[in-house]
C-alpha cells in the first residue's frame, strides 16, 4: 500500500471515529426534536381538586342531554367531545341495573347521573362517574373516579383507583381502599380498616368522632406577629408531664413530650418524636424520622414526619378556622381522630382499630 | 512535582466519587420531599422581593405571574427592587402598582453600592414579614410556587429554601441546550441528592426564600459578597440554620443565549464562590458551630468546586511535565486524571449526573447532545480559571470588582 494512501486512510478513519459519536448529537441539534423547555406544572401544582375541576369542564358538553334527561326522566347515550361514549341517567334504567347486578360485571362507559344514583354491589366502573344527585355505592365496587355534586358514599370494601370529589360529604364504609385523591367541600369520614393516600376536606373524621374527652384546644394563638424564642437542644430531650414551654423547641436527638404538656410554639426533632397523652402543640410539629401522637393530643400547625406517623384516638390536628396538613410517607391513624384540612400519606395510609 | 500531581488527582477523585454518590442516591436512594405535601395551612404573611436592574424586557411577566399566584392575597406583598434602572423598568412597575393597589410596594433605588446583595439590603427596610421570597426579574413563578416555597418555613430549623430552576429558552441554540442539560444535572441530581443526604443544598438567591429572623441573626445581606446566595448559604449553616431544596418547586428562567454572556456569568459565580471559600471554608470545616460532620465535609467540597478548575489545569500541566520528564511510570495516575477531570467541577454537573437527570425528567432525545457538553466544559474550565487568576490579581492590585448584569434575551412585553 502506498504510504500516502495509508496516511490518508488513517486520517479518514480517525476522523470518522471522532465524528461518529457526534452524529446523533448533530441530528438532534438540527432537528430539535426534544428542545422544548421541561414541562413545569404552572397552574395546578398541588391542587387536589384539579382532576375534579377538569372533569366538570369536560362533562359540561353533556349539559343539553343532561337537561333533557332530567326533564323527561329518561336515559340517553351520548358522545363526549373526545369520542368517549357516555350514558346519561335521568331515571334508573332497569336494563342497566340488571346488567350491573351481574356478578363481577364491568361498566366501561362514562356515567353522568342527574338523579340520585344508587349502584349495586360488585361492579367495576372503569370510566369516570358524574353524579349530580346523591351517590351511594354498593359493596365491593371498583371505581376509577367519581365527581359528586352532593354526598358520595362508598359501600364496604370498595376501591377507588384515581380520585373522588364530593361537594357534599364523602363517606367510606369498612375496608375501602382509596388509592388516589379524595376531597370534599364539607366532610370526609372513613370507617375502620380503610386505606388512603391523600384526603382533603374542611373536616376529616376517622371513625365516629366523639366530643367527649376531646383534645385540649389552645387558648392563645401564636400565629400573630409575635414569634417565640427558639430553644435548642443537641441530644435527646424530654418535656416533663404538665410542663408549659413558652418557646419553640429544636432537638437534634429524640424528643418525648410527657402527658399534659403544652408547647406554646412549634416543635422540630432531627430524630423521632413521641407525644404522650393530651399534649398540646400550638405551632407545627416536624420530625425527621418517626412520630407518634398519643391519645387526645392537639396540634395546631402542620404535622410532618419524614418516615412514619401514628395518630392515636382522640387526636385533633388543626381547627375548622385554621386548617392544616398532616403528612408522612406512612400513616396509621386510629378511630376518633379529626384532621381539619389535609391528611396525606405519600405511600400508605391505614385506619387501624387502636394504637 | 509528582507529589503535587498525586494530591491533585486525589482531590479530583474525591469529587468524582461524590458525584457518583449523588447520582446513585438520586436513582436508588430514599428521596426527601418532606414539605411538598403541606398544601393546607394557616399561611404566614410573605414578602416577595423581585430583584430588577434594567429589566424592561421581563419585569412585566413576573409581576403578572405574581398577581395570579394561589396564596391569600392579604398575606402576600410584592416588592420590586428596582435597582438604579435606566430603562423603562420603573415605569412598568409603577403601572402595576396602579393596577393592583395595595399588593405591590415598589422600591426604586437610585443610588448606592452596585450589586444584588446591596439592593436587597436596602430593600429590607420595607420588609416586616418572617418569610421572604426572592426572585430575579427573568423568572416566571407558577400558581402554586409561593405556597411550596413558604411551606418549609414551618420547620424551625429551616433558614433558607431553594426551588428548582428550569430554562424557558432551552431550545434556542446549542448554548441554551447545553445549559438546559447542565441545570437539569445540577438541580435534579446534585441539589436533590444533597437534600436527600442531609448535606448542604445551596441557596440560589432566586426561586428561593429566607427567614427574616435567620437573616437578622446572621447580619443581613452581605453587600460585599460577589455571590450573595453562596454567602447566605454558609452564614446560615454556620449559625445553625438549614437550607432546604424543593425539587418540585419549579420555576422558569432565561439562560444566556450567547457565549460571551455565559462566560461573564460563570466568572461572576466563580469569583463569588471562591470569595465564600476563602471567608468560610476553614471555619466551616474545623470551627465550633452546629453543622454536622457530613455538612462540614460536603460544605467544604461545595465551596471548592470552582477552585477545582484551575487546579485541574495545573494537574494537566503537571501530568504533561512528568510524562515528558519520564520521572516515573505514572500512566495510571494520568489516566485517572483524564477520566475524572470532568467530574471535578461540581456545579457544572458531570456527564453521568446529566444522563441520570434526563432519565428522571423523562426527557430522552436531548441526552444525545451529551458529547457537546465537552464544549461547555472547555469554556467553563478556562473561564473559571481566568476568574480565579483575575481574583488573585485584583487582590494584589486592589482593583474593585465590576458587577456584570446578565443580559436578557426575551422580547419586550
Amino acid at each position: 500500500m502506498s504510504p500516502y494512501l495509508a496516511v490518508g486512510a488513517l486520517i479518514f478513519i480517525s476522523s470518522l471515529m471522532f465524528i461518529l459519536p457526534l452524529v446523533p448529537s448533530l441530528v438532534e441539534l438540527r432537528s430539535k426534536s426534544d428542545a422544548l423547555p421541561l414541562n413545569v406544572v404552572q397552574q395546578n401544582a398541588g391542587e387536589i381538586r384539579h382532576f375534579a375541576d377538569s372533569f366538570r369542564s369536560y362533562i359540561r358538553a353533556l349539559e343539553p342531554t343532561m337537561r333533557h334527561c332530567s326533564v323527561s326522566g329518561s336515559m340517553a347515550r351520548d358522545i363526549l367531545p373526545d369520542g368517549e361514549e357516555c350514558v346519561v341517567l335521568g331515571a334508573v334504567d332497569e336494563t342497566m341495573v340488571f346488567s350491573l347486578q351481574q356478578q363481577d360485571s364491568a361498566y366501561a362507559v362514562v356515567i353522568a347521573a342527574v338523579i340520585d344514583l344508587i349502584v349495586p354491589a360488585g361492579v367495576t366502573f372503569s370510566k369516570d362517574i358524574y353524579a349530580r344527585g346523591q351517590f351511594k355505592g354498593g359493596e365491593n365496587n371498583n371505581y376509577r373516579a367519581i365527581l359528586g355534586e352532593k354526598d358520595v358514599h362508598l359501600g364496604p370494601s370498595s376501591h377507588v383507583i384515581r380520585w373522588v370529589h364530593a361537594v357534599g360529604k364523602f363517606t367510606a364504609d369498612l375496608g375501602c381502599r382509596l388509592h388516589g385523591r379524595i376531597s370534599s367541600d364539607s366532610l370526609i369520614r372513613l370507617q375502620a380498616d380503610c386505606s388512603f393516600l391523600r384526603l382533603n376536606a374542611p373536616r376529616i373524621e376517622i371513625g365516629r368522632a366523639t366530643e367527649n374527652g376531646a383534645a385540649p384546644s389552645p387558648n392563645s394563638s401564636l400565629r400573630g406577629s409575635r414569634r417565640p424564642r427558639r430553644f435548642w437542644y443537641d441530644g435527646d430531650f424530654e418535656v416533663k408531664a404538665g410542663q408549659v414551654i413558652p418557646s419553640d423547641i429544636v432537638v437534634r436527638g429524640n424528643l418525648r413530650i410527657r402527658s399534659g404538656a403544652r408547647i406554646c410554639g412549634s416543635v422540630k426533632s432531627a430524630n423521632n418524636i413521641v407525644l404522650e397523652d393530651a399534649v398540646l402543640v400550638e405551632g407545627s410539629l416536624i420530625s425527621a424520622r418517626k412520630m407518634r401522637i398519643g391519645h387526645r393530643c392537639a396540634v395546631h400547625g402542620p404535622v410532618v414526619a419524614e418516615r412514619e406517623l401514628a395518630l392515636a384516638t382522640g387526636v385533633r390536628c388543626g381547627t375548622f378556622e385554621h386548617p392544616t396538613t398532616v403528612s408522612a410517607p406512612s400513616i396509621e391513624v386510629s378511630e376518633d381522630v379529626v384532621v381539619f384540612g389535609t391528611l396525606w400519606a405519600r405511600e400508605r395510609g391505614q385506619v387501624v382499630t387502636n394504637l | 512535582m509528582i507529589y503535587v500531581l498525586n494530591i491533585i488527582v486525589f482531590a479530583i477523585c474525591v469529587y468524582t466519587a461524590r458525584h457518583y454518590w449523588f447520582t446513585l442516591n438520586r436513582l436508588f436512594g430514599f428521596q426527601r420531599h418532606p414539605y411538598i405535601d403541606i398544601d393546607t395551612a394557616d399561611w404566614p404573611p410573605v414578602t416577595v422581593l423581585v430583584a430588577a436592574h434594567n429589566e424592561e424586557k421581563v419585569i412585566a411577566n413576573i409581576l403578572e405571574a405574581l398577581m395570579t399566584v394561589r396564596y391569600p392575597a392579604d398575606k402576600i406583598l410584592v416588592i420590586p427592587v428596582n435597582d438604579r434602572s435606566t430603562d423603562r423598568t420603573r415605569e412598568i412597575i409603577d403601572t402595576f402598582v396602579e393596577n393592583f393597589p395595595g399588593r405591590i410596594r415598589p422600591f426604586h433605588r437610585i443610588g448606592g453600592k452596585a450589586g444584588k446583595a446591596a439592593a436587597l439590603k436596602d430593600a429590607m427596610e420595607l420588609v416586616d414579614t418572617e418569610v421572604i421570597l426572592i426572585f430575579d426579574a427573568d423568572y416566571i413563578p407558577g400558581a402554586g410556587l409561593i405556597k411550596q416555597l413558604v411551606a418549609p418555613f414551618f420547620d424551625l430549623e429551616v433558614g433558607g429554601v431553594m426551588g428548582r430552576v428550569v430554562p424557558l429558552n432551552a431550545g434556542t441554540n446549542l448554548l441554551t441546550r447545553l445549559l438546559d442539560l447542565e441545570r437539569a444535572g445540577g438541580y435534579q441530581v446534585d441539589q436533590q441528592a444533597r437534600m436527600n443526604l442531609r448535606l448542604v443544598p445551596q441557596h440560589g438567591g432566586t426561586v428561593a426564600g429566607v427567614r427574616l429572623s435567620a437573616l437578622r441573626e446572621i447580619g443581613g445581606w452581605n453587600e460585599n459578597s460577589l455571590a450573595e446566595d453562596t454567602d447566605l448559604t454558609y452564614r446560615l449553616l454556620l449559625n445553625g440554620w438549614k437550607t432546604v431544596y424543593q425539587n418540585r418547586s419549579e420555576c422558569y428562567e432565561e439562560v444566556p443565549e450567547v457565549w460571551s454572556v455565559r462566560v461573564k456569568q460563570i466568572m461572576r459565580w466563580a469569583k463569588g464562590h471562591n470569595q465564600a471559600m476563602m471567608t468560610y471554608g476553614f471555619r466551616l470545616l474545623v470551627g465550633k458551630h452546629r453543622a454536622t460532620i457530613r455538612e462540614r465535609i460536603d460544605g467544604t467540597l461545595l465551596l471548592g468546586v470552582y477552585a477545582m478548575a484551575p487546579i485541574t489545569l495545573v494537574g494537566w500541566a503537571l501530568a504533561l511535565g512528568v510524562f515528558y520528564q519520564g520521572v516515573a511510570p505514572l500512566h495510571g495516575v494520568i489516566a485517572l486524571l483524564s477520566l475524572t477531570a470532568y467530574a471535578a467541577l461540581g456545579n457544572l454537573a458531570a456527564f453521568f449526573e446529566i444522563a441520570a437527570a434526563a432519565r428522571l425528567d423523562g426527557t430522552r432525545k436531548r441526552i444525545s447532545l451529551l458529547p457537546f457538553l465537552i464544549l461547555g466544559f472547555a469554556v467553563s474550565i478556562f473561564s473559571v480559571s481566568r476568574a480565579a487568576v483575575s481574583q488573585v490579581t485584583d487582590l494584589l492590585t486592589g482593583a474593585e470588582f465590576h458587577w456584570d448584569k446578565t443580559e436578557r434575551f426575551r422580547k419586550v412585553s
